[in-house]
């Protein structure tokens, strides 16, 4: 039985602010961070949830931020409060025991964006040679953390579209099993608030239309759900072998019991409506964790507010919760959808949830229709409840479903 | 040339973040802790703040703030030396 990983510092980056307290402070009052942006009337759709107020001069713990990406700025700023959290220091490791897996789902695709103009606009003589350095997504979402840190030992990005967060922590997992490291600094970041992105994801019929009112557009298990909304963010975490945690006296947050990963091999993007892959992901995270589906006390969903997602996810949590039925919520209604870090932001405020006995609701519900009706959401305001374990979904294009078992510390 | 240098070393202390007291006219770009990269993006920020096709084996890590300020100036013509293009 491999050591279990132990959770020992949490950071994040979000549409609802900077650090762990501004986020969890915003889900739970459970409003929507949701505005208007007019750098997105281009796209069919101009409504999206991004970080307010983030100066990479102020936030960004790097010499020349300018250099990174969005993304990367995102990243290196969530890094920085995990590992000051976990009371981590660089010169106190070994960077050669240290990993790095970071998701995206886009690398540094504004940096890519915003070069193809100037390359059409000016010819190659005035583009950046930081274009490279800032879009390619082993540099946007691992290297540059690599870099900063000093870190030596496997540095890996992954990508699972917007599971990929949640695929970063579980492939972090193996690599402390293994025994490739002691720490992992796993988590996920996009910033694909861009025009392109926004235009794309409109075209297939993704996003929410409601840009009337954006402050309900994002409206996870809802009657009225559309679409989703698309967010930017960067969520990190520390992990540990958790007895280099304790040989270090660092006090786990929570520990990482299970996870893993299955392919719906049904569709490009839409979601299996069996539901057989998140199920299979469900059950498999729970053996590894030595559980049953009757120990789950929360469940943080994916719950992205499109029609299909939400169907396929209560499906799932009604068939294998039948009687235990623990508490469900989704974050997306207040924060939008974070991409490819939306599983490590949700994780993280899973790992919170666990540690203050606190649920958040999921903003904009009011009512469930037929197919997400049955399963117990939380809404309204936070509910106060202890959960010894709870399950983190996410599901990404592609078919990916990568479920993380986490319990109490 | 002296508005020119003014200008570059601006440019070395906001945008490449190096600390004013290490530049003169006589030192040398490879002294200035720049990365492989931040050469070709101060070649590319020059040539785009001035408007002259300032070639990138012209900035090479031995060229002096000096020499790099008189390159700028020949390409920029005389009427520049007294004002931002």
């Amino acid at each position: 039985m491999p050591e279990t990983a132990a959770v020992t510092g949490l950071g994040l980056v979000t549409p609802a602010g900077i650090g762990l307290e501004a986020t969890w402070r915003a889900v739970c009052r459970g409003g929507s961070t949701a505005r208007h942006h007019p750098e997105l009337e281009a796209a069919p759709v101009s409504i999206a949830c991004t970080v307010p107020g983030f100066d990479p001069r102020v936030h960004v713990p790097a010499p020349r931020p300018w250099r990174l990406d969005r993304s990367t700025q995102f990243l290196l700023t969530a890094a920085h409060e995990a590992m000051a959290h976990a009371g981590l220091s660089t010169e106190e490791w070994d960077p050669s025991r240290v990993a790095i897996v970071i998701g995206s789902a886009a690398g540094g695709v504004a940096t890519l964006e915003s070069s193809h103009c100037k390359l059409l606009e000016s010819g190659p003589a005035l583009l950046s040679p930081l274009t490279l350095t800032g879009f390619l997504p082993n540099m946007a979402a691992a290297a540059h953390l690599a870099l900063g840190l000093g870190v030596t030992g496997p540095t890996l990005h992954v990508s699972t579209a917007c599971a990929s967060g949640a695929t970063a922590l579980g492939t972090a997992c193996l690599l402390l099993a293994c025994g490739a490291c002691d720490i992992a600094l796993a988590g996920g970041t996009d910033a694909m608030a861009t025009p392109l992105c926004a235009a794309a994801f409109a075209r297939m019929g993704a996003l929410s239309r409601r840009t009337g009112e954006p402050e309900a557009a994002s409206r996870p298990f809802d009657k009225d759900r559309d679409g989703f909304v698309l967010g930017e963010g960067a969520g990190v975490l520390v992990l540990e072998r958790a007895g280099h945690a304790r040989a270090r006296s660092a006090p786990p947050l929570a520990l990482v019991l299970g996870h893993a990963a299955t392919s719906d091999a049904h569709d490009p993007v839409a979601p299996d409506p069996r539901g057989h892959g998140l199920r299979s992901a469900v059950l498999q995270a729970l053996r590894q964790a030595d559980a049953t589906p009757g120990d789950v006390g929360h469940i943080n969903a994916h719950g992205t507010g499109t029609l299909l997602n939400d169907r396929v996810e209560a499906g799932v949590v009604r068939d294998l919760f039948p009687v235990s039925a623990p508490s469900v919520t989704s974050v997306k209604g207040t924060l939008g959808h974070t991409m490819g870090a939306a599983g490590a932001i949700e994780a993280a405020l899973t790992v919170h949830t666990l540690t203050t006995g606190l649920v958040p609701p999921t903003a904009n519900f009011h009512a469930p229709d037929g197919d997400t009706a049955g399963i117990d959401l939380v809404t309204g305001s936070p509910r106060r409840q202890h959960p010894k374990l709870a399950l983190s979904h996410s599901l990404g294009f592609g078919g990916h479903n990568t479920v993380v078992v986490l319990g109490a510390a | 040339m002296n508005t020119i240098l003014e200008h570059i070393t601006t440019v070395l202390t906001e945008k490449f973040e190096v600390p004013a007291d290490r530049i003169t006219p006589r030192t040398m770009l490879k002294d200035l802790d720049l990365d492989s990269l931040a050469l070709v993006e101060l070649q590319v920020t020059l040539q785009e703040d001035w408007n002259i096709p300032l070639d990138e084996s012209t900035v090479t890590p031995e060229l002096t703030l000096g020499e790099l300020a008189g390159v700028v100036t020949a390409l920029a013509g005389p009427e520049q030396e007294s004002g931002h293009a």
